[in-house]
């Protein structure tokens, strides 16, 4: 699943590039909705400042 | 019914305001909603602006500025200086979280209602008709309703994608920015500096602008082509102060998206109209949107404010709004991103070369029409482009 760190400045790079529509800027930190995620990793490479990650799901 | 306007403007950043500030002195009756808790922050943006693309869209008001510029300073892979044509070009660095406040006070002025951390989530239909919005305010979701809606959410917009718009960008579309503002920088003060290269910033530019008491904005942006897992912007950055500013010490970190691309065209669908970012409306060369957020914004409030008193020509004047934009931007931006797509597919080693030609050019005549010129000389085909974006033919 996508995780987003603790460190996320909300800068809405990734908001802007996510093809399905699963990322959004919330109060203080993106919100993810898991179930329109894609795991396609674009957001994971564009962030600036390395924020976001994919994790396996145990 | 409750919580009725006339106008809506989603997002209170400079198109946002001065679309609200417009509506508002048409005496509509407008609300501004902003998600975040404070106007003007955090700035995520190099704050540099020239003096005439300023003062078009407004008075300068001096506590807005931290720095007067007059000149650039183009910096190659090997380090290079190339400077240019210095007397007719200048500008400023601005505090932009002071410029954005007094326009948001303006705006207020004006009779604007303005409501901060208040998240619109979604639009609202009525048979089809847009007649309002959802925002979340303290945990609880509002309903405002208005006649005519302007989406100015910025890079990361989502309403115009409600709307039916496709506003989303590829990765080649946007560059993915971070910025330090250092202290302790010792470079020529009044002197805007980009560095390009794909060793300091793949599919763009680093920059440095100087801000009052020795500190500098010193940023990146990198293509999302570029963006991979192993190197991010932030990786970059790093590698470009350790090597150009040892002695710096970090103040500030911003980051950010910049649309680089054409113009969403239309911006306009029924009575919603899209400024700024959320509309791509940037230089896609070298990503500067606050005059185009300015432009845009004040000309969609009052399109927005026309149509309000004369709703059944809505869509004559909605249009107007959309063919002023095109003409304005439409065309440059396009000859502007064909441009792009060449310079930032040059080696580190053709830069140094045209840098050594710019150089031969007598400073006089070395301008930035002549630079990209040499740039695109193999590809004839862009002198046209060139001539246009730089000249406005």
């Amino acid at each position: 699943m996508l995780i987003i760190k603790d460190h996320c400045d909300q800068c809405g790079t990734c908001v802007a590039v996510c093809p399905s529509d699963a990322l959004s800027l919330g109060e203080f930190k993106v919100r993810v909705k898991q179930e329109l995620c894609t795991q396609c990793g674009i957001c994971v490479k564009i962030c600036p400042i390395k924020a976001l990650e994919l994790k396996n799901e145990k | 019914m409750k919580n009725k306007w006339d106008i809506i403007v989603v997002g209170a950043g400079p198109a946002g305001l001065f679309a609200a500030k417009e509506a508002a002195s048409e005496g509509r009756k407008v609300l501004v909603l902003e998600r975040k808790r404070e106007i003007g922050l955090p700035i995520r943006c190099g704050e540099a602006i020239g003096h005439e693309d300023l003062i078009k869209y407004i008075p300068l008001e001096e506590r807005w500025v931290s720095s007067k510029v007059n000149t650039f300073i183009i910096v190659t892979p090997n380090g290079r200086e190339v400077e240019l044509k210095s007397d007719i070009y200048s500008g400023y660095v601005l505090n932009r979280d002071l410029f954005e406040q007094d326009i948001a006070c303006k705006a207020a002025e004006a009779g604007a209602t303005i409501r901060m951390k208040t998240n619109v989530v979604d639009l609202i239909f009525n048979d089809d008709k847009l007649t309002g919005v959802i925002a979340e305010e303290q945990g609880i979701l509002k309903h405002y309703y208005a006649d005519m809606i302007i989406a100015s959410d910025g890079v990361e917009s989502k309403l115009a994608k409600k709307m039916g718009m496709d506003t989303h960008l590829k990765p080649t579309e946007i560059e993915a920015c971070v910025q330090f503002t250092l202290t302790n920088v010792h470079l020529n003060k009044h002197a805007l500096y980009i560095y390009v290269g794909k060793s300091f910033a793949p599919g763009g530019y680093a920059w440095v602008f100087p801000k009052a008491n020795n500190c500098a904005n010193v940023g990146l942006g990198i293509n999302g082509k570029y963006a991979t897992e192993n190197k991010h912007s932030i990786d970059y950055l790093n590698d470009f102060v350790e090597r150009f500013f040892p002695e710096a010490s970090v103040q500030k970190l911003a980051t950010g998206g910049v649309p680089v691309t054409k113009n969403l065209d239309p911006l306009i669908k029924e009575n919603f109209l899209v400024a700024g970012d959320a509309g791509h409306l940037v230089n896609p060369l070298n990503g500067g949107g606050i005059t185009h957020a300015m432009d845009s914004g004040i000309q969609a409030g009052k399109a927005a404010a026309e149509a309000c008193k004369n709703p059944e020509d809505h869509k004559k004047i909605l249009n107007k709004y959309n063919k002023y934009i095109r003409k304005h931007f439409g065309r440059e931006h396009e000859s502007l991103d064909r441009i792009k797509d060449v310079i930032y597919q040059l080696s580190d080693d053709e830069y140094n070369k045209i840098a050594e030609e710019v150089i031969k050019i007598d400073i006089n005549k070395r301008t930035f029409m002549a630079v990209f010129s040499k740039a695109v000389k193999k590809h004839p085909e862009l002198l046209l482009d060139v001539a246009r974006a730089f000249t406005g033919i």
